[in-house]
């Protein structure tokens, strides 16, 4: 895994009436033991990846606790695992990245929803909206109207957000239906504080095991049940959960002195729009404010009283949610007809449909609102606001002579998927252009400069899949690239079943890397195991553990290469072999190489601990001669890697910048690979530094010298 | 809402993922912690961390004595960041484009040094982001313009600029909070020990007067008594002629140089007065000359590989200490037409009749590697520098002589009738560069533009075209495809 949270793990102990300090999402987790959960599962996804991480990590304590945590494979055996809570009174949560997250674990969401649970089921979803966002499309709201599951967006203070998660068990329970919470990308990530509670030991664990297991049909999500639990959905279980949000008051209202409007916001957004209130002078820093707020952190179901109780009686209301469609305004909209109340609602017409709110969306919507329904505030400097900052932006524009250039997201430093697609460069340069469907994963960065690949994206593990109608009519052969986590996610059962089912031809690109590494580097059934990573020591520990080619083959892949990425040679060859040979059939490349982040996680401490022992200890890094280097940059556009950069050359009489490699090059090797691969230039070389040398290579190095009379 | 509100500060750290930029929000937060205020942080991590542009976000302000807790926001607000710090320019220029850079509110800390982005690195050409315009926007912008190189003052202390960034915000006053609470959050230990240098020395260069823009100063530098041989030149000119004549000494011979002095002599009589126009031309063309009288063939490359300053230079640039040993190895694949280009004229050909009849030998296309630190290696570079000997019998010297030539005779025609035209020209053979595939691409360009636009001025004796001679020419450098060129062409030709 990426990341240690030993420390993380201590704040998870904490007890009654000490202070937390820390991530939201990690809040979210010590929230999950005060609640007394008795199984938490989920899969890897920003920005929900730590919630698991740190249990994973912290196996002592839940199992101290009597807390089973389970890595699931994909979403949907996440949301499967939330089953436990139908039949038996147990409190479970699971998690993953919404929207993607959700659309996987759909079948397994309708039919948990369906009978109900018994114990509190939470479902923890990183609705990854906005800025620094990867899955910005989508909410989860319509989830949670189509299957019936309570949604809460607690506002992001970590406080409100430890008290929804423990209310939304006994919610769940009160309920009898599952309750999801979104957060959205930065309350995961928010560093703040909270009064802990201690942590409560699940009555039914693995401590204190069933003897026995009940035969109820009612919780079956199957005919003849099914049409009485939709009944029950809206006749019994909305009414239930409507009565405990408004009995524990967990929508919060808040008063202010311009009566006659008010605003209703998703808790998630509140902390925006205090910020934009605070700027045309309607709020200040504590959160005190001018206009009167009702602040939904369950933003579904609504509850129609507290609705029709906030709005009756004035003149207008600006509901104020983020994403579309406008669900909620939706709502409100005939919860106010329904009760004939005749405030003006507004929303989506003052406010964006699409993006995110930050508080400078928010400050032109409320300002809209203001001037319509509060007239005689005036503009309160919104105008001015604007204008302010449209005026930094074009000083800014004019003075940069135009935009910063993008830096988008890369392949770390030595990633091995980089050779892949320097291969797969040099095969498109012989070729020409060919289909490239692409899937999601580190290897997805390569639809950036300097590769460019790609002609679709469908979806985790769906590459192959999505390649299936393009290749009946194009002349070239498509290739579909997977990561092996979208391999073991869906892809092995969407993808390589299927075309070995239709015996259709295809080529499948597997980059073997050994872990989920886009997510931080979660474990997958195919991760290299403590033998394996031992015995590579510093070198790709990949190439041992053959889970992937074991399945393949048992399953019926009869054309199969694994190829070691750095071999960009051998690469090319294999993909023109898998290009053109006349075997009709799946055909199937593994490019293998070890994620270089877990490598070199092995690496550093091992190479410092032989130096600090005066141990010999071989550095390899690469380099580029400025002074034979034609400042061309082939090789860049071959690799992209950061520490193979560009510098103005020492020679005077060069004007364009020359290659140069960083002293951040861990000498993964592609530079060279890539020189011969592609017959770029003499320039490139490799330098084996020697810590601590033996007395033999000190000889050596002087009788070198003699002739060399250098280095 | 209450009349005293409380005032939040707030803090904005633009950086590249993998820089510790959540170590640095890590320690604000603590030190805020221990000096009792409120504190919030936000970040984007994920897979924007993995060497894209990212953000940390710190709001802070002293704990209300009464009424409800501050509510902080999760995002930076536009022209309402009071300090900024960005670990790059570019990401500096980043924050300033998103309007959260305010003349009356944001103190800009922004280290000079630059990480380029792929699209900057990859140009055929120079693609780099100009730092001076960044430069220009801070001072524009800005209430209080900072710039530091924080990665070289990171670098110096052996950390990373996590730590100089931590120490420019404490330097201008970022933080409520004294320096020794600064220290005590970066703690103790090995790794603290440099993370602290690093503060300490950015701490103070913050504060300290604005440094003086450092240039790298080229590593040649002029030989007077070259430049002499010259004096008929104007000054640039003169002095990169001075280089040209020294490098083409260093590649051949003396004759050579001297063929190189008379070739730009010849260019321009001395009798000739200044004009920028002029100037630039002969200076471009001085220098031209100079790279391509030096075009790099195995033996010109087997001898820069060998050369004694290499492996210091090496050293310095691996930070190597003198017990390290150091092994170097170069990667050769000469192509059929790299080995004709040093054999005898006559051999060259008849090498390449046989390649074209035959296919190549099979040692071609094979990747070598040789370890130019060990004696076989050393030796056997030694011995292919020599083909320079016989290098003005080979096959390439012939051609590229006739070459210079007709672009000389070129140049002199356009220096009489514009010299506009003849800066433009100078600049033509930059198109010239590489090996192998890039020199294929760069000579078929040449030539495509040499036969469509000079050779047609030269016989119309029409010189007006500079301008699309210099579109052809950016065009030329604008893919590696030439579709940007074939445009530009059939453009011109219509």
């Amino acid at each position: 895994m990426e990341r240690s949270f030993a420390t993380e793990i201590e704040s998870l102990k904490l007890g009654e009436g000490q202070v937390f300090h820390g991530e939201g999402i990690l809040a979210v987790t010590k929230a999950l033991l005060q609640a007394g959960v008795s199984y938490v599962g989920g899969y890897q996804g920003a920005p929900v990846s730590h919630l698991l991480d740190v249990m994973v990590q912290a196996k002592e304590l839940m199992a101290e606790l009597g807390v089973n945590v389970v890595a699931c494979t994909n979403e949907a055996s996440a949301a499967a695992m939330l089953g436990a809570s139908i039949a038996y009174p147990v409190r479970g949560a699971v998690t993953w990245k919404s929207i993607v997250g959700t659309n996987v674990a759909a079948d397994a969401l309708s039919n948990l929803s369906s009978p109900g649970v018994k114990g509190g089921a939470l479902i923890v979803v990183g609705e990854d909206y906005g800025d620094g966002a990867s899955v910005i499309q989508e909410r989860t709201h319509s989830y949670a109207m189509k299957s019936a599951i309570w949604l809460m967006d607690p506002r992001p203070d970590l406080p409100t957000i430890v008290r929804c998660v423990e209310k939304a068990f006994e919610l769940s329970e009160a309920s009898h239906t599952a309750v999801m919470l979104e957060l959205r990308i930065r309350a995961c990530h928010v560093q703040g504080e909270f009064m802990a509670r201690d942590n409560k030991k699940p009555e039914i664990s693995m401590h204190n095991r069933q003897p026995s297991a009940p035969h109820d049909y009612n919780t079956l999500s199957h005919p003849p049940v099914t049409f009485a639990h939709e009944r029950e959905k809206y006749s019994d279980r909305m009414p239930a959960a409507r009565r405990f949000i408004v009995g524990h008051g967990l929508n919060e209202k808040i008063d202010g002195r311009h009566g006659e409007v008010g605003l209703i916001v998703q808790g998630g957004i509140y902390n925006a729009l205090i910020r934009a209130l605070q700027e045309i002078g309607l709020a200040d820093s504590q959160g005190r404010c001018d206009l009167p707020m009702l602040v939904l952190n369950v933003v579904y179901p609504l509850c129609p009283d507290e609705i029709v109780g906030f709005s009756a009686g004035r003149k207008a209301v600006l509901v104020i949610e983020e994403s579309q469609p406008e669900y909620i305004e939706h709502e409100i909209s005939s919860i106010l007809r329904r009760a004939d109340i005749q405030t003006s609602l507004h929303g989506k017409d003052m406010l964006p449909m699409a993006g995110e709110y930050t508080s400078e969306v928010l400050v032109g919507g409320l300002a809209k609102f203001i001037e319509k329904h509060v007239p005689r505030l005036g503009n309160l400097g919104a105008r001015n606001y604007s204008d302010e900052i449209a005026e930094l932006r074009s000083k800014a524009l004019i003075a940069l002579g135009g935009p910063a250039p993008a830096r988008p997201p890369g392949f770390c430093i030595g990633c091995p998927e980089r050779p892949f697609f320097s291969a797969l460069k040099l095969v498109e340069k012989e070729r020409g252009p060919f289909h490239v469907s692409t899937d999601i994963g580190c290897h997805s960065f390569a639809t950036f400069a300097p590769f460019s690949f790609g002609n679709s994206i469908l979806g985790f593990g769906m590459s192959l899949a999505s390649s299936a109608g393009v290749q009946s009519f194009t002349q070239k052969r498509p290739i579909a690239i997977m990561g092996d986590g979208g391999f073991w996610h869906n892809g092995l059962l969407s993808g390589v079943t299927a075309r070995l089912l239709n015996k259709s031809d295809g080529l499948l690109v597997i980059m073997k890397n050994g872990y989920t590494s886009a997510t931080g580097a979660q474990d997958l059934v195919s991760t290299p195991h403590a033998a394996e990573t031992r015995a590579a020591g510093g070198a790709s520990a990949t190439d041992t553990e053959l889970t992937i080619e074991g399945t393949l083959a048992g399953i019926g892949v009869k054309w199969m290469r694994s190829v070691h990425t750095y071999r960009v040679g051998e690469m090319k060859a294999a993909l023109n072999e898998a290009m053109s040979t006349s075997f009709d059939g799946l055909k199937v490349i593994i490019a293998e190489g070890e994620c270089q982040l877990e490598r070199q996680r092995r690496l550093k401490p091992m190479r410092a601990r032989a130096l600090a022992e005066g141990k010999r200890v071989v550095r390899t890094r690469y380099g580029v001669d400025d002074e034979t280097c034609t400042g061309d940059h082939s090789c860049i556009r071959l690799s992209g890697c950061p520490t193979l950069t560009v510098k103005t050359s020492s020679d005077q009489l060069k004007s364009d910048p020359v290659a140069h490699v960083t002293n951040g090059c861990v000498g993964c090797g592609l530079c060279g690979e890539a020189a011969h691969a592609a017959t770029l230039c003499p320039s490139f070389y490799r330098a084996d530094i020697v810590s601590n040398p033996s007395s033999l290579d000190r000889l050596f190095a002087r009788v070198r010298r003699l002739f060399t009379g250098a280095a | 809402m209450s009349d005293q509100a409380i005032k939040v500060r707030t803090i904005l750290i633009g950086a590249l993922g993998g820089e510790g930029g959540g170590v640095l929000m890590d320690w604000i937060v603590h030190c805020a912690r221990m000096s009792g205020l409120a504190v919030q942080a936000t970040s984007v991590p994920g897979v924007a961390q993995r060497t894209g542009s990212t953000s940390y976000y710190i709001e802070m302000c002293d704990k209300p004595a009464s009424g409800p807790q501050p509510v902080f926001a999760l995002t930076p607000m536009p022209g309402r960041v009071d300090y900024v710090a960005a670990s790059e320019f570019v990401e500096a220029a980043r924050m300033m484009e998103r309007g959260l850079v305010s003349p009356t509110r944001t103190v800009l800390i922004a280290s000079t040094s630059r990480m380029f982005t792929t699209v900057e690195k990859m140009q055929m050409g120079d693609g780099r982001f100009e730092s001076e315009r960044v430069a220009a926007a801070g001072r524009d912008l800005a209430k209080t313009f900072v710039m530091l190189d924080l990665d070289a003052i990171a670098r110096a202390a052996g950390t990373m600029v996590s730590a100089t960034l931590f120490g420019a915000l404490a330097g201008v006053g970022a933080f409520p909070w004294d320096r020794a609470t600064c220290e005590a959050a970066i703690g103790s230990g090995r790794a603290a020990g440099a993370s602290r240098a690093g503060f300490n020395a950015a701490f103070e260069a913050a504060r300290g007067p604005a440094p003086t823009q450092t240039q790298s100063a080229p590593e040649n530098t002029i030989d007077m008594r070259r430049a002499d041989k010259f004096s008929g030149l104007p000054t640039e000119a003169r002095n990169l002629a001075a280089l040209g004549h020294a490098r083409c000494a260093d590649y051949q011979d003396g004759a050579y140089a001297d063929l190189y002095a008379r070739r730009m002599l010849d260019l321009a009589p001395a009798d000739d007065a200044e004009q920028p126009e002029r100037a630039h031309a002969l200076a471009e063309a001085a220098r031209r000359l100079a790279l391509w009288m030096t075009y790099e063939d195995i033996a010109r490359v087997a001898q820069l590989k060998t050369k004694r300053e290499r492996f210091a230079k090496i050293r310095a640039e691996a930070e190597m200490d003198d017990d390290q040993i150091l092994a170097v190895t170069e990667f050769l694949k000469p192509g059929a037409d790299e080995i004709a280009a040093v054999l005898p004229a006559r051999v060259g050909a008849a090498f390449l009749r046989r390649v074209a009849r035959k296919g190549p030998p099979g040692f071609i296309g094979q990747g070598l590697q040789v370890t130019t630190t060990s004696v076989r290696g050393f030796l056997t570079m030694r011995l292919l520098a020599q083909f320079r000997r016989i290098r003005r019998s080979s096959l390439r010297f012939g051609y590229e002589q006739a070459a210079i030539d007709r672009w000389l005779a070129a140049m002199q025609a356009a220096l009489a009738a514009s010299p506009a035209f003849a800066a433009a020209l100078a600049e033509l053979p930059r198109l010239l560069k590489g090996y192998g595939e890039t020199q294929a691409r760069g000579q078929r360009n040449y030539d495509a533009i040499f036969d469509r636009i000079v050779a047609s001025a030269i016989a119309a004796g029409d010189f007006s075209g500079a301008k699309q001679l210099r579109a052809a020419i950016s065009a030329a450098l604008a893919d590696p495809e030439h579709a940007a060129l074939d445009a530009e062409l059939r453009a011109s030709a219509q």
